[in-house]
């Protein structure tokens, strides 16, 4: 159908403007006396275009305010299931503890609901949204507020929010350019036409949303980069007193110095929380070492050189080169550092050692006496499985084991495997001496006095992170922050005005805070001597 | 006397010229009314006065907060009481700022009433001054802290604004089912803010009667490799005991109503520290809460809405309207640096991620979806009016959760903010 868009001033519209792009003439039939639709000053938009084909079709949908309140309402709600119950433990752990609520919220994946297909489409869908209502408005106010006609359409002007007409004296030019110095000092950019004026200020407010936009699209890509491989590290540590660690997933080294608790004084603490050991502050006095040469080549030392000494204290980490280490917390548990175990010759009664055996990194080759010993395995938290196989429960030195292949005076040439466990309660507990079998008889290894043991007193525990995003998720912050800011603490604000045969028509239109509007409407009509109360110039309808 | 005990009057002050300056502000507004007065020099007399009331408040509140911080040697909001009693200065400064915007009085009505309640709702939590964790030694609790509040506190006032433009313009003379409807969320709405003024009344006036009960409760988990482990707590109440803790038994308790005997037990799927204790204080807060409603309800003989209708006449419901998405606006930007991204930066710093889906960082963030629908429904879509002032209610109990029912419910990493 043939739609005739050409308005009555002689410009020539697109399809769907509702108000003429040059003069301002309502273009479609509405009610006579309601204030007009100003958004986005009436343009048309690419989405209301007639026929669409599939792509507009998408377009249509995702430039849709409403459906963009429906995706974020959405994703609110998920946001918020997601937290009856603590996210990423096992499904025992519901079951136990929650019972069959528990038990159906692991079910349904909600335990990790935050990285399910479902919410991450959610958050990609406000993203999409974000991009395709920005674009479809933006561009639409961008042309219509670079160009502007200075002389509008008397029904434009009598149907805004802010109205007021009445009988102007003398020269009606005179008085233009008279109110129009006013205006200036108000700081409004005022354009005249004769007996017509435009006077604008603070259009940069209507950018504010579209910058806020920007933003939260950079802060989502820089979400979804953090997927890519090696933007994105998180690994614990735990790093004993006086003790040298390699960063993992890098080429450094960090050493433990010394860790320190200070615990709060009694006479600080309230009556409450007496007697209660409360930490104070902790910290790792570390070094950082970066590795020069023979990194990673396995029997040999790496040479390491130092880069940096930090304390790393909660809240103060050390940060190197985009890796960063936190303090996360401590161990005050005592684990065994070192030993100095002896051998007993059980036939003979001759000792010979002591040798040093430390817990982490020993030797594999060890000649006490007339005996040698081949380190063969050895387990840190020493456990057995199900099938009854040794295992190690973790790196902590907690219930250390040693496997020894033993040669020497009375054992068999090929050497006998010698089961040793360092602490007496191991010893007991997974029964030594049931294990050594044949052997048992004929040696024994074991500690004679605390003074060949060493125990390291704290364990301290750092997070390694590396996150190449966090540069792009700080810019995206800032760049929304500065978008929030323009578009809440300052207004667009136009007012336009015609004086024809002695009578002053005056039109106001602003964004928000009307009620600063029609302030600024009746100061400058108070500086022409025309006193109205301020609240008679609202016209009705929205008070966006 | 310490700097800690000064401020502790300081604080006290505050709260009863709070008291005064409200019952000035209603002066100020429903008294246009009344015969033998011009009621524009009415309001203008009496605004000034309820003003200057409030804001020596506001004064006292500021002492107490600069005289506690100066002695306990930090900055106080890091307990329960010191957050509450800071969230309600900051309804009061985000008072001032709006009413140095707007200039109208109507505006105090319902700004002190908030301030009151929630000084009164901080004293119900306890006082003393708690050592910080390392992890809230930071520059950053003060960043962090204060400027969420002030966000929230303008939300509080949009909520409060928003309130009175329901109570301004629903219709209790009409009896169709939509007018019906309206009322009674209404109602719903004045009923839980009574029940919120029954909680503070029943905590104070069983501590004034000085009650305790102590019970020693069992608390038995299976450790991971099979053990069942079994520890003792002691769990002390100040309310009697409707519920008690979930396997327990009573040490002692101070009798009354023989509730001491009756004991039901806490559920067992009720986790959290300290569960039986809070269901008790909820179910007491309910009991008194609705006993209260009750009697205003005999003393008035119709709906608590209906009984403040006729004194918001002399209002401009447009004026309310404005205000309410005003100070909301105002508020989103600053809650937005406050509870999202100086809490980032900060999380980035004590704990290596900024985001870690914590359920307070969820509830914040989902405040914050929560008022950019407000915002979008109201710029895009036209939301006015009613439909407006609804979701700021609803805006405000998401404020109110996040605060307050995380804590108590959920806990997560901001436990220790708790009671």
């Amino acid at each position: 159908m043939f739609q005739n868009t050409k308005c009555e001033c002689g410009h020539q519209n697109p399809p769907d403007t509702l108000l003429c792009e040059s003069c301002g003439k309502p273009q479609t039939e509405v009610a006579e006396d309601a204030p007009l639709e100003m958004r986005y000053d009436g343009m048309a938009r690419r989405s209301q275009k007639r026929n669409p084909n599939p792509l507009d079709l998408v377009w249509n949908f995702f430039s849709s305010v409403k459906i963009a309140i429906i995706i974020i309402i959405i994703t609110l709600v998920g946001a918020a299931i997601g937290t009856i119950y603590p996210q990423g433990n096992t499904a025992e752990y519901y079951e136990q503890t929650y019972g069959w609520g528990g038990k159906l919220y692991h079910q349904l994946g909600l335990s990790s609901m935050y990285d399910s297909w479902w919410f991450v489409g959610l958050l990609v869908m406000i993203g999409t949204s974000l991009v395709i209502c920005s674009l479809d408005r933006v561009l639409p106010l961008y042309r219509a507020l670079s160009k502007q006609q200075i002389r509008k359409h008397l029904m434009f002007i009598t149907r805004q929010k802010t109205v007021y007409t009445g009988p102007v004296e003398g020269n009606a030019e005179q008085w233009v350019q008279e109110l129009a110095g006013h205006m200036k000092r108000r700081r409004y950019r005022v354009h005249t036409d004769g007996t017509a004026l435009l006077a604008e200020k603070n259009r940069f407010s209507r950018w504010g949303p579209y910058i806020n936009h920007i933003g939260l699209i950079v802060l989502l890509l820089a979400l979804l980069a953090r997927t890519i491989p090696d933007w994105k590290m998180e690994e614990t540590i735990a790093v004993r007193d006086g003790e040298t660690v390699q960063v993992p997933g890098t080429n450094y080294y960090v050493k433990n110095e010394k860790f320190t608790v200070e615990y709060y004084e009694e006479k600080e603490l309230p009556d409450r929380l007496k007697n209660q050991e409360r930490p104070k502050m902790y910290k790792t006095e570390a070094i950082l070492y970066q590795c020069v040469q023979s990194c990673g080549e396995p029997g040999i030392d790496p040479v390491l050189e130092p880069v940096k000494n930090y304390d790393i204290i909660v809240n103060h980490p050390l940060s190197h080169k985009g890796v960063k280490l936190y303090q996360i917390g401590y161990d005050d548990q005592p684990l065994l550092k070192a030993v100095k175990p002896v051998i007993e010759d059980k036939q003979s009664g001759k000792v010979y050692g002591p040798f040093d055996l430390p817990m982490k990194d020993p030797q594999t080759e060890f000649t006490v006496g007339p005996y040698s010993l081949s380190l063969k395995a050895q387990y840190m938290e020493f456990s057995l499985n199900d099938e009854g196989n040794p295992v190690t429960l973790s790196r902590d030195p907690k219930a250390p084991a040693f496997i020894f292949m033993v040669k020497g005076p009375g054992i068999d040439a090929a050497g006998e495997p010698y089961m040793y466990f360092p602490l007496q309660k191991d010893k007991e507990r997974f029964r030594q001496d049931v294990i050594n079998r044949d052997l048992a008889p004929k040696v024994e290894i074991r500690v004679d006095g605390m003074e060949n043991v060493s125990f390291t007193s704290y364990t301290s525990y750092l997070l390694v992170r590396v996150d190449r995003a966090l540069t792009y998720v700080w810019a995206g912050l800032g760049i929304c922050m500065l978008g929030l800011l323009m578009g809440a603490y300052w207004h667009h604000r136009r007012i336009w005005l015609r004086v024809d045969n002695g009578v002053l028509s005056l039109g106001a239109h602003t964004n928000k805070n009307h009620f600063g509007m029609r302030a600024d409407v009746a100061w400058a009509l108070a500086q022409m001597k025309i006193e109205v109360d301020k609240d008679k110039l609202d016209n009705g309808g929205y008070n966006s | 006397m310490s700097w800690v005990d000064f401020s502790g009057h300081a604080y006290l002050v505050a709260f009863i010229l709070y008291c005064v300056a409200f019952m000035f502000y209603v002066i100020a507004i429903a008294g246009q009314k009344w015969s033998n007065r011009d009621s524009k020099h009415h309001i203008a007399r009496w605004g000034r006065t309820s003003f200057i009331v409030s804001s020596a408040g506001l004064a006292a509140h500021l002492t107490f907060f600069f005289t506690r911080w100066y002695g306990s040697g930090q900055i106080p909001t890091s307990n329960m009481y010191e957050f509450m009693s800071f969230l309600a200065m900051a309804v009061m400064i985000a008072f001032t700022i709006i009413y140095a915007i707007y200039r109208k009085p109507l505006l105090g009505m319902f700004a002190t009433p908030l301030a009151v309640i929630i000084v009164a709702y901080a004293s119900v939590f306890p006082k003393d001054v708690q050592p910080l964790i390392p992890s809230l030694d930071s520059y950053w609790l003060k960043i962090h802290v204060t400027t969420a509040a002030l966000g929230e506190a303008f939300f509080a006032v949009g909520f409060a604004a928003g309130l009175m433009y329901l109570l301004r313009v629903v219709d209790y003379t009409r009896k169709d089912d939509q007018a019906r409807k309206q009322q009674r969320w209404i109602e719903y709405t004045l009923y839980t803010i009574v029940v919120v003024v029954g909680f503070i009344s029943i905590v104070f006036a069983f501590r004034g009667a000085g009650y305790e009960a102590h019970f020693t409760q069992e608390n038995i988990s299976i450790d991971t490799q099979g053990q069942t482990i079994t520890n003792t707590e002691q769990v002390e109440y100040n309310l009697p005991p409707i519920f008690k803790p979930y396997n327990s038994h009573a040490d002692s308790a101070d009798s009354f109503l023989g509730l001491e005997k009756l004991q039901i037990e806490t559920p067992s799927w009720m986790k959290g520290v300290n569960a039986g204790r809070k269901l008790n204080t909820v179910i007491w807060s309910i009991v008194a809460g609705s006993l209260l409603y009750a009697v205003l309800r005999l003393i008035f003989r119709k709906p608590l809405g209906a009984v403040i209708r006729p004194h918001m006449d002399g209002v401009n419901p447009s004026d309310l309207d404005e205000i309410s998405y005003r100070a909301i606006a105002i508020g989103f930007p600053v809650f937005t640096l406050g509870a999202l991204i100086f809490a980032m930066i900060w999380a980035n710093e004590a704990w290596g991620r900024f985001w870690g889906w914590d359920p307070k960082e969820v509830w914040a963030l989902i405040t914050w979806l929560f008022y950019s629908v407000y915002l979008h429904f109201r710029l895009s879509r036209g939301w006015q009016g009613l439909r407006s002032a609804w979701l700021s209610v609803i805006g405000f109990v998401i404020v109110w959760f996040t605060l307050i029912g995380v804590n108590l419910i959920i806990a997560g990493l901001h436990s220790y903010a708790g009671v």
